[in-house]
Order: structure tokens, then C-alpha cells, then sequence
């Protein structure tokens, strides 16, 4: 059986990583440009289980729990340094008793925190301007391109097949079965297809074959600094109480990043920066955290939330056709899903229904049928 | 030969040796974006400028390809030279 992934990103990796795992030896992953070259290398490497609704926070948990086997299994590499999210609002702080509830029903163990024992966390920080914290111990980053290079090597070594640069244009089906992929290298001939190739790559994609995906990719612009030593104890700190929450993240080589839901033209191209969006990410960040005041902004880049209407990813089967599976639209949260993404799209594949049921929540169906997954508390 | 006499340093701002560059190559990475990225040439505060078109020759040398190949994915990011984050914080409308 020849199973054909489209999409080289952490979701292609993980669900060709877990197919070998039960015995298929013939994959072939189609990628249109190098290596994770979309969200899975934009992105800023933190993952975290304390989500608002029951869907995210039980796959995400699991997902977590993959990375820390994976640890060991693929000598990858990740730390459990907490996320912090800050509120400026005494009552924000109800908001977050009721989260931390939520959560803590799931076995996740986020408190809520005084203001003298968020500077404990995060020492530096503006006590005059804020109200206190939710803490999610769990929480962590992790280095992308050490991960990513070390499962990529894996699967080469374990006969995975790559095409990169390689564009799949259009599928090719006869009745309710996809034969083969129209790629911009020729046609690929496969048993199974699973798309995994980011928001508007997916969409397009399935749009050849009378499909509607309902995915948009949002502009994202993360600002990224000098390397410094270590500011930054929690791996990310969120100003929940800013319009679209900013947040700040160091990584390991010392680089710190800022970013912030800032309103852009919808599917903006890659190259179309703005030098506006510099000032409005930092200014919230370094009220909370006045050191960073003295950092130098060496670069900063585009990537895409490719977000669906619920924010919740698309998994599974994509009817009525017979060999056809998605995994996309992960609202940005792909890298930190790609574990659980491998999991449940071999489940699917292979047994026909996910191993883990609240899964099945999260099909292409829910929008024919208007299930879509709630949340208990919407978060920037 | 290239990697002979050792530490050649590339990329200045990151410490990437000729030999991490070869190292690398030999473990399997094939592809100069993702090199870049895994051993951060062209990351620092030189934002490439004196790196970039000497790893690419490395790179280029060491998997038989040509260099305009080897660097159609790099681009270019803002702010060209690193800035004060309080000179950026100046003017800001909400």
C-alpha cells in the first residue's frame, strides 16, 4: 500500500513517522518548497494543554505527552518552563478561577497566581499595572529546526520518500476514489492521500476535487531580537487584557520573540511587511516587562494562522470520497498538535475511526452539520 | 580542501564552522534553507550579509549544485540593521 502525504511540515512528518511505526514502508511526502516551510518552521515553538474547550485541552494533553516519549525515542528536545498570562483587570482574574477549574477537571495544573507570586515567576515585571496571573506549569518551547531536522533524518533513514519542491497541483479521481496527485513534477500514483499542506494550500487543493474547506490563512508577525541571556522564565507571557493579546517568548539560543494578533488584509502575501506592526507588538510587552525596553529588533516575519471558523483543526476522512484524509487548519497550533496529528490520522487510516472518540468532533462534517466545537472562553 | 585547517568560521555572529556546515551535509541535510536554519547562518545581528553568500558557496560546493539554485528561497527581512526596541516604541498610535 503507497500512501502519498502532501505537506512536508511537522503534520506530514508525524503521520509518516507514525505509519512506519505500524508497519507501512511505502510513503512518499510531497512538500512545495524545503522542509517545513510554512507554519511549522514560522511559528515560535511553544505548546501548551490549557486550552477552553475539551476537544483542544484532551488532544493537546495527549499531545504533550508524545513530545516528552519523543524526547527520548527521537532525541528531541523541549522544556516545561510554564505559560504565563497576565491580567491588567482585577476582574480577569474571575475569568481565570474558572479556567484554572476547567482545566484542572482535565489534570492540567494551571493556578492562579497573586501579584506577588507572578514576580516570583517572572521576576521584572510592572506590578503597578497588573492584577495577577494564570499559570499553566505544563506549558513549554521547544527549538523548531533542531526537532524538525532530527524527525526528518529519522524518516529519511527509514525509507520515507521526499519530493520537495514539488507542488501538487491537482488530485485525480475516478468515482469516489482519488488516483493519483497532479504535481508540478508530474503525476503521483498512491492507495491513500492524506493532505496536510497548510490552510490555503489544503483548501486549494481540495477544491480540485469538489471539496469545500473552509480555512483562511490570518497573518501572523512575529519580531525576534539579538540573542540575550536568559530574561524570560516562563516560556511565553501573554498580555490577556491587550486587543489581540500580545505575547513574548525567548528562545534557546536567546532570541526574544514578540508577537501580536494585529488586523491585516486577509491572506496577505508572505513578503507584504509592515513596519507599523514593530511598534504596536512591542509597546504592550515592554509596559509589562520594562527591560525589554533596552533589547535591539533584529528581524522580524510572516507566517499564517490557518484558521477555520471554530479554531479548531480539521481532521479525518473527507467524504464520500474512499482514500482521501485531511489534517489542517490549525488555527495556529499545528507544531504543538504534530504528535497527536501523526496518532489519529494513522488511527483513521488504518482502523478506520480515532483512538481517542472526542477526535471524531473534529471532522470536515461539523460545518455541513453546524456541530462546531465551542469553547468555553474565547483566547487571543 | 574545504574543512582542513579548523575552526574556519562562517557565519560570525552564530560561531557556524566550515565543519558545521559539512557535518551537517553528511548527516542528510539537503536543502540550504533548512541548513540555515537548523545552524542559524545568516540569523545574527549581520542578518547575512557577510555569511550568506559564503555558506552558499560551501553548500553549493559540497551537494554539486549552483549557487543561484542553492539560494532562490533566502529573503531578505526587516529591519536591515537591529534597532533599539525604545527608538521603535517612539510615534506609536494605537
Amino acid at each position: 500500500m503507497r500512501i502519498i502525504v502532501i505537506g512536508g511540515g511537522i503534520s506530514g512528518l508525524f503521520i509518516a513517522y507514525e505509519l512506519l511505526k505500524r508497519g507501512i514502508r511505502d510513503i512518499i511526502v510531497i512538500e512545495e518548497k524545503y522542509l517545513s516551510a510554512g507554519g511549522s518552521g514560522r511559528n515560535i515553538g511553544c505548546f501548551r494543554s490549557s486550552f477552553t474547550s475539551p476537544e483542544h485541552v484532551i488532544l493537546m494533553k495527549r499531545s504533550i505527552e508524545l513530545w516528552l516519549n519523543y524526547r527520548s525515542e527521537l532525541g528531541l528536545e523541549l522544556k516545561q518552563s510554564g505559560y504565563l498570562w497576565i491580567a491588567r483587570k482585577p476582574e480577569t482574574l474571575e475569568i481565570f478561577e474558572k479556567l484554572s477549574v476547567f482545566h484542572r477537571n482535565y489534570g492540567i495544573p494551571t493556578r492562579v497566581l497573586s501579584i506577588d507570586e507572578v514576580e516570583h515567576v517572572q521576576p521584572g515585571l510592572n506590578k503597578d499595572i497588573i492584577a495577577g496571573a494564570l499559570f499553566d506549569p505544563t506549558a513549554g518551547r521547544m527549538p523548531i529546526f533542531e526537532n524538525l531536522v532530527k524527525l526528518y533524518l529519522k524518516l529519511k533513514t527509514l525509507g520515507v520518500i521526499f519530493h520537495f519542491y514539488t507542488k501538487a497541483i491537482r488530485l485525480n479521481s475516478s468515482g469516489y476514489r482519488v488516483k493519483s496527485a497532479i504535481t508540478s513534477k508530474g503525476e503521483i500514483y498512491g492507495d491513500i492521500f492524506i493532505v496536510s499542506a497548510g490552510g490555503k494550500g489544503t483548501r486549494e487543493l481540495l477544491a480540485t476535487v469538489n471539496i469545500e474547506f473552509p480555512v483562511i490563512d490570518e497573518t501572523r508577525h512575529p519580531i525576534i531580537t539579538e540573542p540575550y541571556a536568559e530574561i524570560l522564565k516562563p516560556a511565553l507571557i501573554i498580555d490577556w487584557d491587550t486587543p489581540g493579546a500580545p505575547y513574548v517568548t525567548q528562545t534557546e539560543h536567546g532570541g526574544i520573540i514578540f508577537a501580536r494578533n494585529i488586523a491585516d488584509i486577509p491572506e496577505a502575501l508572505l513578503t507584504s511587511h509592515r513596519i507599523d506592526v514593530i511598534g504596536l507588538t512591542i509597546k504592550p510587552i515592554i509596559e509589562l516587562l520594562p527591560i525589554l525596553k533596552y533589547v535591539n529588533i533584529l528581524r522580524y516575519w510572516i507566517g499564517y494562522y490557518e484558521t477555520t471558523p471554530d479554531h479548531h483543526p480539521i481532521y479525518g476522512p473527507i467524504y464520500p470520497y474512499e482514500n482521501l484524509y485531511v489534517a489542517a487548519g490549525f488555527s495556529g497550533h499545528g507544531l504543538m498538535m504534530g504528535p497527536i496529528t501523526g496518532l489519529l490520522i494513522a488511527d483513521w487510516v488504518l482502523n478506520g475511526k480515532p483512538s481517542i472518540p472526542i477526535a471524531e468532533n473534529l471532522t470536515l462534517e461539523r460545518f455541513k452539520i453546524g456541530k462546531l466545537v465551542k469553547e468555553i472562553a474565547i483566547v487571543g | 580542501m574545504l574543512g582542513e585547517k579548523k575552526p574556519i568560521i562562517i557565519c560570525r555572529c552564530n560561531d557556524v564552522t566550515i565543519e558545521d556546515i559539512i557535518n551537517a551535509v553528511e548527516t542528510g541535510i539537503d536543502d540550504f534553507e533548512v541548513l540555515r536554519k537548523y545552524l542559524k547562518i545568516g540569523f545574527g545581528p549581520c542578518q547575512g550579509r557577510s555569511c550568506l553568500l559564503l555558506a552558499a558557496r560551501i553548500f553549493a560546493k559540497l551537494t554539486g549544485r549552483r549557487i543561484e539554485e542553492v539560494i532562490s528561497e533566502y529573503r531578505v527581512r526587516p529591519p536591515i540593521v537591529p534597532i533599539p526596541a525604545r527608538v521603535l516604541l517612539a510615534g506609536v498610535i494605537e
